[in-house]
């Protein structure tokens, strides 16, 4: 799971090219010497995930900002970022904060504690909405901003702010009519990371070029979104596609309770 | 390590001493623990020193009142603890002989899985093999100097800083230590192409 000591200079010959990483709890175990207390700084690890390596920074209590490793960015550029946007030093670290590895490996984080006071009233609740958001399933942009409570305008900036790559979910958020809304990271990545959730794109994909935005069930008369755990259990004959709230409801179909699609 | 960032830390060092030593180490502890490790050549005893060097730093700090928190020049400063805490180590293996032990050289850093394939991944970490043993095999006086100037990267200004002599005597250990190097991997000076004093 780790893939610590990387040494930067190891491609480069000659005797700059000797950089050596110190042992992974180096830092932590001086300041824990020098007693500093462990609340003014947090420790971050690198774990591989589907899409390459995440950087995860955390105080004692609560994951404080993750990065992915995928445009480059080196351990030091993680650090300095890290710092940027919290203000707080970040020192590499032997161990990873509870729960984050599980989290990664089942995609389930909605539990972990995850710091966002540097953040407004606005962008937190849409960042918790998209929290939410359950492992393999896509939101709209509407849908976050109802359970936000906000103007849906709100929400892209909101989530492009997305202090902890992969563990807030911003690569479930699609826009209106279902295109994904890649707003914090690569579209590559994004695609990345729903196909390793299994989200079948190929589907996405599909269901977008017929302009279907719900999915309704004609035996149960509920319309889900596509992604919804139900929608996927609706057999092809009994399908019904819907491309607004208004017009399913015209039809005399309910909102699911679970995925709790808009209403008119 | 540009001007501003070496400005911002001091001035953080001066006003929050906690928060400081914490940039600090952040952001020097690897040129601390390469240094070490290059000139003693024993992991181990290299995360040992450099645990030593920044407490012996925390401790001073806290002694030393904000403006001269503020006027220091944090790496050559603390790489000049490190050489401290190295001659002190020596000093006390010299004068407990059994202590002493053989240093042995990390393989298991030289072969990191990194990006070259295996062909040559073998002749880097046999190249870098080559180099750190020959490195070993300077006496003290030369290593130290050329581990800084080459390894870690200090300007000669720090050099001198660090081995509290002229700049000029600075170049002139160096220099005399690269060529030592140089004899000692005669027959591969190409590892040192491109590398002048």
């Amino acid at each position: 799971m780790r893939s610590d000591h990387e040494a930067p200079g190891a491609a480069r010959p000659g005797p700059a090219g000797l950089t050596a990483e110190p042992p992974a709890d180096f830092a932590v175990r001086v300041l824990r010497r020098a007693g500093v207390p462990r609340e003014t700084y947090d420790t971050y690890v690198r774990l591989d995930t589907a899409v390459g390596a995440l950087f995860v920074a955390a105080s004692p209590e609560a994951v404080t900002g993750a990065a992915l490793d995928t445009d480059g960015s080196t351990a030091t550029a993680f650090e300095e970022l890290h710092r940027a946007r919290t203000g707080r030093s970040a020192l590499r670290s032997a161990r990873a904060f509870p729960g984050v590895v599980t989290a990664l490996r089942t995609g389930r984080a909605r539990r972990l504690p995850i710091d966002l006071s540097p953040h407004g009233p606005v962008e937190r609740a849409v960042l918790e909405a998209v929290r939410s958001v359950p492992v393999g399933q896509l939101r709209p942009v509407g849908w976050i901003a109802q359970e936000a409570g906000t103007a849906p305008e709100a929400v892209a900036g909101a989530v492009a702010q997305n202090p902890a790559a992969v563990l807030i979910p911003s690569h479930r958020v699609t826009y209106d009519d279902g295109t994904p809304c890649d707003a914090a990271h690569l579209p590559d990545t994004g695609d990345a990371l729903r196909a390793a959730e299994g989200i079948d794109l190929r589907r996405v994909a599909e269901l977008h070029r017929r302009g279907v935005v719900f999915l309704g069930s004609d035996t149960t008369r509920i319309y889900c979104h596509p992604t919804c755990a139900h929608a996927r259990r609706i057999t092809p004959p009994h399908q019904v596609p819907f491309s607004t709230a208004r017009e399913a409801g015209l039809a005399g179909y309910r909102a699911c309770r679970s995925c709790r699609p808009l209403t008119v | 390590m540009d001007e501003k960032a070496e400005r911002q830390l001091t001035e953080l060092l001066a006003t929050n001493l906690d928060g400081g030593f914490t940039e600090l180490v952040r952001v020097h502890g690897r040129a601390v623990y390469t240094f070490l490790l290059r000139v003693c050549g024993s992991a181990t005893e290299a995360d040992d020193l450099g645990q030593d060097t920044f407490l012996r730093a925390y401790t001073a700090l806290q002694v030393y009142g904000p403006e001269r928190r503020r006027a220091l020049r944090p790496r050559a400063w603390l790489l000049a603890i490190a050489a401290n805490v190295w001659r002190n180590h020596l000093r006390t293996c010299s004068r407990r002989p059994a202590l002493a032990g053989v240093p042995v050289e990390d393989t298991a850093e030289a072969r990191s899985d990194h990006r070259p394939g295996p062909a040559e991944l073998a002749a880097l970490a046999d190249d870098r093999r080559r180099l750190v043993t020959a490195l070993l095999k300077l006496p003290e006086h030369h290593r130290t100097p050329v581990v800084l100037r080459h390894v870690v990267g200090l300007s000669y200004r720090e050099v001198a800083e660090v081995q509290q002599c002229a700049v000029g005597t600075a170049k002139a250990q160096v220099s005399r230590g690269l060529r030592a190097l140089r004899r000692l991997l005669e027959p591969e000076t190409a590892l040192l192409e491109g590398v002048t004093p």
